[in-house]
């Protein structure tokens, strides 16, 4: 059974202009997805309408062969979770937002497990009892994938999630989640910019140009045989700009 | 009060209408006009419960009480414009806080069960309650706005609508009893309340005016929170979607 199937799905911001346009698309077996393309793609809204925060205009979505109406909302969220490109600390403590998943769903909470997955991400220095709000951006980032961890969902829908942290943070977040896919059979539908962290980790890409789907491709494959004239572009043009920056550091 | 005493009173609305004239406010046919309004409004509903007042019949009260919760609520859903199913919301909520506290004022003999104790009672606690629902729909209105985000980060963790909207309306209902509560802390230090200060001047013993006071601080005190409670329970499914996501402010 497919994990998650796309059907037909659109989505308009007015009568002429679309955002996502007929996109049908299917997850067959855990993997590591990267959404790719350019500002404005509709690579965002697309993974808002996975973790239905979004409503499309037309077309369905599947989990485990069950249509999104079927499922309640807030279990369909469990087992698809979105997390954020600007991460949102609930009021109170660093502590109330670990304990959140566990307070909503009546779980146990282990602050062992939770130290362990803090540590992870490069927090194990963090105090629990401080302020959520006064945490760094990259903080409040790598504290909310952990809350969004702790739900143990079987898709993760990351937006962006490494662009506010330093090197080092980004390689653990990186680790993190491919830990996420391997240890835990997860799967990871991940938008970004970053085509090295793609091409690293990543096992197929969604190519998405002018709210359509123009490639569902292998990631090797994608990057040394482009199938449309947008993808080469695409990648040229960030290989360019990436080289490019370098040139001015070094 | 004679006639004549009573045509006096229009000097206050003169005075009133003078000062927006010389100040350009723009308030002199507004004025006019609801002074005028208020005046037949008050003398038509002093007819009426002349009437209900001799004939004392059950139905007539209730048909005046129903009238009351009627337009409460009408006044409530202009409040709450946008959400859907509000006016009925509003008079389920009305009716109930009227039903709880005259339940509990003839149950425990504080009132009389007589025309002349009930509809006014009950004219109170629609109006408390009216301005309860408008402050706490107003109110929503802000806090959902504001805490977007925090709202959908708690569904995009698997809340329920009610759970991801629970802090916001604590909030709302905690500022829709504030009026009463600082009214509480102040009544007969600021200002003698109105029931006090009409039972004074219309010849009442001080400490009987003081006990229907009390009466009427507790009522209130309690007609908002069930008043807020209750329209909270009923209100809340509205700021969502059927799939449950946040509305956005153009769908409301």
């Amino acid at each position: 059974m497919k994990i998650l199937h796309v059907e037909r799905l659109s989505k308009c911001a007015s009568a002429n202009e679309s955002i996502i346009s007929d996109v049908t698309v299917s997850v067959e077996e855990p993997s590591i997805i990267h959404i790719l393309g350019g500002s404005g793609a509709g690579k965002s809204t697309f993974l808002r309408i996975l973790g239905l925060l979004d409503h499309p205009d037309r077309g369905q979505i599947y989990y485990r062969g069950k249509q999104a109406k079927e499922w309640l909302a807030a279990e369909w969220r469990r087992h698809v979770a979105y997390c954020a490109q600007l991460p949102v600390m609930l009021p109170g403590t660093v502590e109330d937002n670990l304990r959140i998943v566990s307070r909503l769903h009546h779980l146990s909470f282990d602050p062992n497990e939770v130290k362990h997955l803090l540590e992870l991400v490069g927090l194990s220095y963090l105090d629990w009892n401080k302020p959520a709000f006064a945490l760094s951006g990259g903080e409040k980032q790598r504290v909310a994938l952990v809350r969004t961890i702790l739900m143990r969902p079987e898709i993760l829908l990351v937006d962006e999630v490494t662009s506010s942290l330093d090197i080092n943070s980004c390689q653990m977040v990186k680790n993190f989640i491919k830990r996420f896919h391997q240890e835990e059979g997860g799967t990871v539908i991940w938008v970004t910019h970053d085509l090295e962290q793609a091409k690293d980790i990543g096992h197929r890409v969604w190519f998405f140009a002018n709210g359509r789907l123009l490639e569902n491709i292998c990631t090797p494959s994608f990057f040394h045989h482009p199938k449309t004239e947008e993808a080469k572009s695409f990648i040229s043009c960030r290989t360019s700009q990436k080289n490019g920056n370098e040139g001015v550091f070094v | 009060m004679s006639n004549l005493a009573l045509f006096s009173t229009l000097v206050f609305i003169v005075i009133t209408i003078a000062v927006s004239f010389w100040q350009k406010l723009g308030l002199e046919k507004d004025l006019a006009v609801n002074t005028a309004r208020s005046a037949v409004q008050l003398f038509l509903i002093g007819y009426v419960l002349q009437y209900i007042f001799r004939a004392e019949q059950p139905f007539l009260i209730l048909l005046m009480v129903m009238m009351m919760v009627s337009v409460a609520s009408w006044n409530v859903a202009q409040r709450g414009k946008g959400l859907k199913g509000i006016w009925w919301r509003a008079a389920i909520t009305i009716a109930f806080t009227e039903l709880v506290t005259i339940s509990l004022l003839l149950g425990f003999k504080i009132i009389e069960p007589a025309s002349q104790s009930i509809i006014p009672m009950c004219g109170m606690v629609a109006g408390n309650s009216m301005i309860a629902s408008s402050l706490f729909l107003a109110q929503m209105k802000r806090e959902v706005e504001a805490s977007r985000a925090e709202i959908e980060t708690l569904l995009s963790l698997g809340a329920t609508n009610r759970q991801s909207i629970q802090d916001v309306i604590a909030r709302a209902v905690k500022a829709s009893m504030i009026p009463n509560i600082d009214n509480m802390k102040t009544v007969g230090l600021v200002m003698l309340p109105g029931v006090m200060t009409g039972m004074i001047v219309a010849g009442a013993n001080p400490l009987e005016a003081v006990r229907y006071q009390i009466l009427i601080m507790f009522l209130f005190a309690t007609s908002p929170a069930i008043t807020s409670m209750l329209l909270s329970l009923l209100t809340y499914q509205l700021w969502f979607t059927k799939n449950s996501m946040l509305k956005e402010k153009r769908e409301l």
